[in-house]
């Protein structure tokens, strides 16, 4: 579904990203795991073009998004606003628009960005909050939330776009340790339902039970790729042993 | 005082307003262009922007009412004082508003835009669904501030014969020599209209703070 071949990305002489290449099939779950600054980030902004980037290919379904041609974009901005329409991403920091509703965070984009009819939109925003079990939570605002709830909007958020690969950057980081719980059962259940997802997480607990498949990157490459149980447990490469202790 | 004084006074508080009235919107919207230099990918913009803030900045109102007054009488411009004057306000306070936005765009956070950008949003879209609302909640308090600052500089005005409150009172002042009490009531008529300005704005910040956007009081 999503096929990362070679990207590379430096900021003059710092390499962020040194050839990095991953697939991603259907359903799949694959989550980043590394050390800070390693380019966990910047690969998961690269796919949906937050991040330029200076070589290689990124496929989604088969067919290549947007990249740099020289000075110019590859493709125009209609085309590059409807793939990130496809690729639904979850930050950090929730990244609600603060004057909004929940409701409305989950509309703004199939309204404004799809051309889906307000009703129709709020139908499907409903039934998506619904999903993350904050149906009762439409009409409040971000400042009303708790962090694990503004969590849940965003995932809710990037669902509405009816996307079917969801990227998810340190979803549960910022979240209190009691709140994590609430938006790991969410990854989990989506993924029980078949949604693609790559995330960077720092948890090797929600890595272990979310993840098919486990990537550990160090300066910018994926070092050692592998089922979740496998790689943890039987780490190969050098250095992945000793940041697995240190992060237990 | 007699009731016919008091009465040209009202009658020129309403022209403070007219010409508040007057410069406002026009400041505004050159700030809004201006910002758009501001801004600007092209550093030749920028550095427009950089010369007209500091040469705007760094000219007394006063003197910039001056200049402009005989910079268009010299050249054969006939205009009447009002227009001089709003022209005079809308050009000094179209870098202070100008500033305004400036500051309140800086306090946008980026994620807000990454968001607004990883939905797909169209610009337009991102503009006003996204930024114009963050911008006004950012930049509100500031704004008004300004807003009242550009009321009470519509004084300087009476040097170059724009009638209006602080031109009354002096006209007043030289017919009756009752300093302090022209003075005295000038003052609270300025502060009246300075009052509802200050008023409007933290109206209009609490509906704001209505819509979920808590503003520090």
């Amino acid at each position: 579904m999503l096929e990362l071949t070679n990207l590379r990305k430096s900021y003059g002489p710092l390499t962020i990203l040194d050839g990095v290449s991953l697939t991603v099939a259907e359903g799949e779950v694959v989550a980043l795991i590394g050390r800070s600054g390693c380019g966990k980030s910047t690969l998961l902004r690269c796919i949906n073009f937050l991040e330029d980037y200076d070589d290689g290919e990124i496929r989604l379904d088969g067919r290549r998004l947007w990249h740099r041609e020289g000075s110019r974009s590859s493709l125009p901005r209609r085309d590059i606003e409807r793939d990130r329409q496809r690729i639904g991403v979850v930050f950090q920091q929730y990244n609600l628009f603060p004057h909004m509703t929940a409701l409305e965070n989950v509309c703004l984009g199939p309204v404004h960005g799809m051309g889906v009819s307000r009703a129709e939109a709020e139908a499907t925003g409903r039934r998506m909050l619904e999903r993350v079990g904050l149906g009762e939570r439409a009409d409040f605002y971000p400042s009303q939330l708790s962090g694990g709830q503004m969590q849940r909007v965003a995932i809710a958020r990037a669902l509405a776009m009816k996307s079917r690969l969801l990227l998810l950057d340190e979803a549960t980081s910022a979240l209190d340790p009691e709140l994590v719980a609430e938006v790991e059962d969410v990854i989990k259940a989506l993924r029980a339902e078949g949604m693609a997802m790559v995330m960077v997480t720092h948890s090797m607990a929600l890595a272990r039970e979310a993840a098919d498949r486990i990537a550990y990157m160090k300066g910018g490459r994926i070092v050692e790729i592998a089922p979740a149980a496998q790689l943890l447990d039987a780490p190969q490469a050098p250095g992945l042993r000793d940041f697995l202790k240190r992060i237990r | 005082m007699t009731q016919n004084d008091l009465i040209m006074l009202v009658r020129a508080t309403l022209s403070t307003l007219y010409l508040a009235a007057g410069t406002i919107p026009c400041a505004t919207a050159l700030a809004a262009l201006l910002v758009l230099l501001a801004i600007s990918r092209h550093r030749a913009l920028r550095w427009t922007y950089a010369g007209l803030r500091w040469l705007v900045r760094g000219t007394p109102l006063a003197l910039l009412a001056l200049l402009i007054y005989y910079a268009l009488a010299g050249n054969g411009i006939a205009v009447p004082p009002v227009v001089a004057g709003i022209l005079v306000l809308a050009i000094y306070f179209s870098i202070l508003f100008a500033e305004v936005i400036r500051g309140a765009l800086l306090a946008i956070p980026r994620t807000a835009t990454d968001s607004a950008l990883s939905l797909g949003l169209p610009r337009m879209a991102t503009l006003t669904r996204v930024i114009l609302p963050m911008l006004l909640r950012q930049g509100l308090p500031a704004y008004i501030n300004v807003c009242v600052m550009a009321i009470k500089g519509s004084s300087v005005l009476s040097i170059i014969g724009v009638w209006e409150l602080t031109y009354a009172s002096r006209e007043i002042i030289e017919r009756n020599l009752e300093v302090f009490q022209v003075l005295s009531v000038a003052a609270v008529l300025y502060f009246l209209i300075c009052f509802g300005a200050d008023r409007c704005g933290r109206w209009a910040e609490a509906r704001l703070a209505r819509r979920g956007y808590q503003t520090q009081r």
